[in-house]
């Protein structure tokens, strides 16, 4: 039997704390101790809210638009929210720990939107992106502040952007264009911000800012001017259009040129004025700068149309001002009638009259004063011909009398005038068109076209263009004269007339008549002294014929048919002219008186009546050879006159027909006349031949 | 066995002293500590494992949160960047009209973790109190959640795969937001919490409820 044993007591034995819990509870309390770390890192890590106003949302959600500062994020729009009056909207930015104390109260906020400008594209990230606040402060911690207003756009002077700070101011009455980059050699070297009025409305001034880098281009005595739009000149060059960039084309912009080299840099804050354009200033440079005008005025008697507001005021050819108004004026009191007179106010710079030691306007006052007790006067002159405008001059007028000169707190001096010179060029101008206004341009177009209807009138009449025909006729006729049988007879009847003279000379001498010869010789020698003097008359004969040629020759068109027609009749005047004919008869006569036989002679056509010139001549001898001395110079002319006949008619050749008949006529009658010479040659050689027969 | 799942009565091994090898199901007598046969340590009941259940589930519920709070894709487009939750990102697919699409994100991220987290908490309760449901729906809810754990992954998955194929540049990008580690974790300690569970205790408190099983 086996004993059983003691019961053990059985102690339980109390496990410890740590065998008792699993140490997996390690793991929870290590995710909750590293979830509390994360929550108080981040609790820690979260900078201070701030409030930014906005005029409106302009793109800004809350969770998603970034605050930036040089582009990097530096905090998130927490919430969107208005204000309490709806007024504006209030984004309230979660800042970054790091940079939250540099937000003081001289940050500022703008909203960076794409923009499109002239100057090309800006923001193009945020189209993706959508819009982000740019903020911008100092590295200075300044007093802090929660509650900010945005700027509307970029600020122009960015902190902890380098460069030079100017203030930019238009001339009195100049234009500016604001928002707009700054070129210097087409490059942007800056730019100009917002420009605001001055208080008085007299000028804009915007700031400027110019990048630290070109900053040592600008010294005291750089000028600023407008390069917007562009120019457009005609010159001896051609057509000229000029514009800097299409930037300032289209959005405007300033440039600027230091003139006069050197000059110590310019600080923070100095002032510049804008010019119009570079000429005004260059032009700027020699002068003080503008001060206060001076005004005065003067009251010319007469109301005289042209003279405008900002019309030059010159001082022997210097502008030193302009004028700033005109106006009628009736003042009954100081001129003494109620005439209207012409009124005009001028603003004259100081700073062009080139006082030398104080510039201001009561020294230009006192100095046109003391110029005006000298003779200094006003007149209107003409500034321009063509349009008329008018200027106004100050000249020295010698002996001039003198003026009163009033001056004084409230007076606007009144400067006296001379008379003006206005009316000299214009008159003279006026002169040269009255003159080609009086021309009588009408009555000579009328005689023009009066002329031209009578010419083609006369061209086109039926007696013109029968002309041709008639001189046909005309040359037929001379030439049925000249081909006649007659004539050709004429050596035949002269023979004739030889052979008998010969039987007249053997009965003669058969009845040694010698007594009767020497009578008959003696007859024959008074007969020629009347041949001589009826031939007297040839050479007059010939003169007008050759008159008659030479008209002929010169004749005009238009008497050009009179004239021919005059031609022929003189011609078949001298054909069949009582002289001419008479001629022969006296021949004939004296002839008649040596020898009966010559009786024979036909009579009737000047052909014949020169055949018994001829049968006479034999018989005239000595006489009869000294009268025929003019013969060749007769028929000389005679050809001369055909001859021109013959160039007036080539030159009035208008068929081949007429020309070639024509020429036929005068070869003929050239024929003749030669013969006609070659016979008053030999009978010129040797008269007896023709006496006795050989 | 195979009518087990039918029989009220049910013998644990613990009841006839006798202790299975969990590794290779060796049967040994009560009180044997190392099992000969694969030489892994036997305990009839795991005691700490109640604690070790509670303690990873507690985990896995601290995960769950920012699981949930913070973005788990951000997908970044050219115009905009968009970063969704899970339950944002499945309403936005409802409203894009993917509403099956939005039910499986639903009920893989928010209803199966939810359930998880709910079933290893009412098991872990049960085990100590008196239940009504059966042991053996109990059994079946445990092995259930352990199978269907996983399966919680799939979110994960479709970020990382998502996040791996859609890499643009500046075209388009998504990138795994940070509830992904978060959500991954929450997974990672519910199965381990699932896993931790003792499901023998199932057995033992319905044991003791019933009264004192009759001996052999």
């Amino acid at each position: 039997m086996t004993e059983t044993p003691p019961p053990v007591a059985i102690e339980t034995v109390r496990k410890s704390l740590l065998s008792r819990v699993s140490m997996v509870w390690a793991i929870p309390f290590l995710a909750l101790v590293i979830a509390l770390f994360v929550a108080w890192q981040a609790f820690d890590a979260r900078g201070p809210l701030i409030e930014i106003e906005f005029a409106n949302g302009a793109g800004i959600a809350k969770r998603q638009t970034e605050l930036r500062y040089r582009d990097v994020s530096v905090g998130l729009v927490e919430d969107v929210t208005f204000s309490d009056d709806l007024g504006s909207v209030v984004a309230h930015v979660r800042l970054d720990k790091g940079v939250a104390p540099y937000v003081d109260a001289a940050s500022t906020f703008w909203v960076v939107q794409p923009e499109l400008t002239t100057r090309g594209i800006s923001g193009l990230d945020t189209v993706l992106s959508g819009v982000y606040i740019q903020g911008s402060w100092d590295s200075i911690i300044g007093p802090e502040r929660t509650r900010f207003k945005a700027a509307d756009e970029a600020p122009l002077f960015k902190s902890g952007q380098k460069g030079l700070q100017l203030a930019l101011r238009t001339t009195p009455g100049g234009t500016m264009t604001d928002n707009s980059p700054i070129l210097f050699r087409g490059i942007e070297v800056g730019r100009v911000g917002k420009a605001r009025i001055s208080q008085q409305g007299n000028f804009a001034i915007a700031e400027a800012i110019i990048y630290e880098e070109y900053s040592r281009l600008i010294s005291p005595s750089t000028r600023f001017w407008e390069t917007s739009g562009f120019t457009f000149s005609v010159g001896p060059s051609g057509a000229e259009i000029n514009f800097s960039s299409f930037a300032t084309l289209v959005g405007g912009g300033l440039t600027f040129d230091t003139f006069v080299s050197g000059g110590d840099p310019v600080d923070d804050g100095a002032v510049f004025e804008v010019f119009a354009d570079e000429p005004s200033a260059r032009g700027s440079l020699f002068n003080a700068s503008e001060v206060e005008t001076l005004e005065m005025r003067v009251v010319f008697d007469s109301n005289i149309a042209g003279l405008a507001v900002d019309a030059p005021v010159e001082l022997s050819g210097l502008k030193i001002g302009k004028v700033q108004s005109v106006s009628g004026v009736i003042d009954a009191d100081a001129f003494g009638d109620n005439r209207v007179r012409l009124n005009a106010l001028l603003s004259i710079q100081p700073a062009r009259l080139g006082l030398q030691d104080e510039v201001t306007p009561e020294a230009a006052l006192r100095f046109l004063a003391a110029r005006i007790q000298e003779g200094l006067r006003a007149r209107l002159a003409s500034a321009s011909l063509l349009t008329g405008g008018l200027k106004i001059e100050l000249v020295q007028v010698d002996d001039a009398p003198p003026a009163p000169f009033l001056t004084g707190e409230g007076i606007v001096p009144i400067i006296p005038t001379t008379k003006s010179e206005i009316s000299d060029a214009a008159a003279t101008v006026e002169g040269v068109f009255n003159r080609i206004n009086n021309l009588p341009i009408e009555e000579l177009l009328n005689s023009a076209i009066e002329f031209l209807n009578s010419a083609e009138a006369f061209v086109s009449d039926k007696d013109l263009r029968e002309t041709p025909q008639d001189l046909r006729a005309l040359l037929g006729d001379v030439r049925g004269i000249v081909t006649s049988q007659d004539v050709q007879n004429i050596p035949v009847t002269l023979n004739a007339a030889i052979g008998r003279f010969e039987t007249l000379l053997a009965q003669l001498e058969k009845d040694q008549l010698a007594t009767r010869l020497a009578a008959a010789v003696d007859a024959a020698a008074d007969a020629a002294k009347g041949v001589t003097a009826s031939v007297e008359g040839v050479p007059a004969l010939v003169s007008e014929l050759e008159a008659v040629a030479a008209k002929a020759s010169a004749l005009p068109l238009d008497e050009l048919t009179t004239q021919l027609t005059a031609l022929t009749t003189s011609a078949d005047a001298i054909l069949g002219t009582e002289a001419a004919r008479q001629l022969p008869a006296d021949l004939g006569a004296a002839l008649n008186e040596i020898n009966a036989t010559l009786a024979e002679l036909r009579q009737g056509g000047a052909v014949t009546n020169i055949n018994a010139t001829l049968e006479s001549t034999r018989q005239a001898a000595d006489a009869v050879a000294t009268s025929t001395q003019d013969l060749p110079a007769l028929v000389d002319r005679i050809r001369r006159v055909f001859d021109q006949a013959s160039a007036t008619i080539a030159g009035y050749n208008k068929g081949e027909t007429l020309s070639r008949d024509a020429q036929a006529a005068l070869r003929d009658i050239s024929k003749a006349a030669n013969a006609m010479t070659s016979l008053a040659r030999m009978l010129e050689r040797n008269p007896g031949a023709l006496i006795r027969g050989r | 066995m195979e009518i087990v799942g039918q029989n009220p009565n049910i013998i644990s091994a613990r009841d006839i002293g006798l202790v299975a090898c969990t590794r290779c199901a060796k049967v040994w007598p009560a009180g044997t500590q190392t099992c000969a046969r694969c030489g892994s340590r036997i305990v009839s009941r795991d005691t700490k494992s109640l604690q070790r259940v509670w303690a990873l589930w507690l985990v896995g519920l601290m995960c769950y949160v920012p699981a949930n709070l913070y973005p788990m894709l951000q997908t970044r487009t050219l115009l905009n960047v968009q970063e969704d939750t899970i339950v944002g990102g499945a309403i936005q697919l409802v409203h894009h009209g993917a509403v099956g699409i939005a039910i499986i994100i639903l009920v893989a991220s928010v209803v199966i973790p939810l359930g998880k987290f709910m079933a290893i908490a009412f098991l872990a309760i049960s085990v100590k109190r008196v239940s009504a449901v059966s042991k053996h729906q109990r059994q079946r809810l445990y092995e259930v959640v352990e199978y269907i754990g996983r399966w919680s992954m799939i979110d994960i998955f479709v970020v990382a795969i998502m996040s791996s194929l859609v890499q643009l540049n500046t075209l388009a990008a998504i990138n795994p937001g940070r509830a992904s580690l978060f959500f991954a974790l929450s997974v990672i300690f519910t199965m381990l919490s699932a896993q931790a569970f003792d499901s023998r205790m199932i057995w033992d408190l319905q044991s003791k409820s019933e009264g004192p099983p009759a001996d052999d």
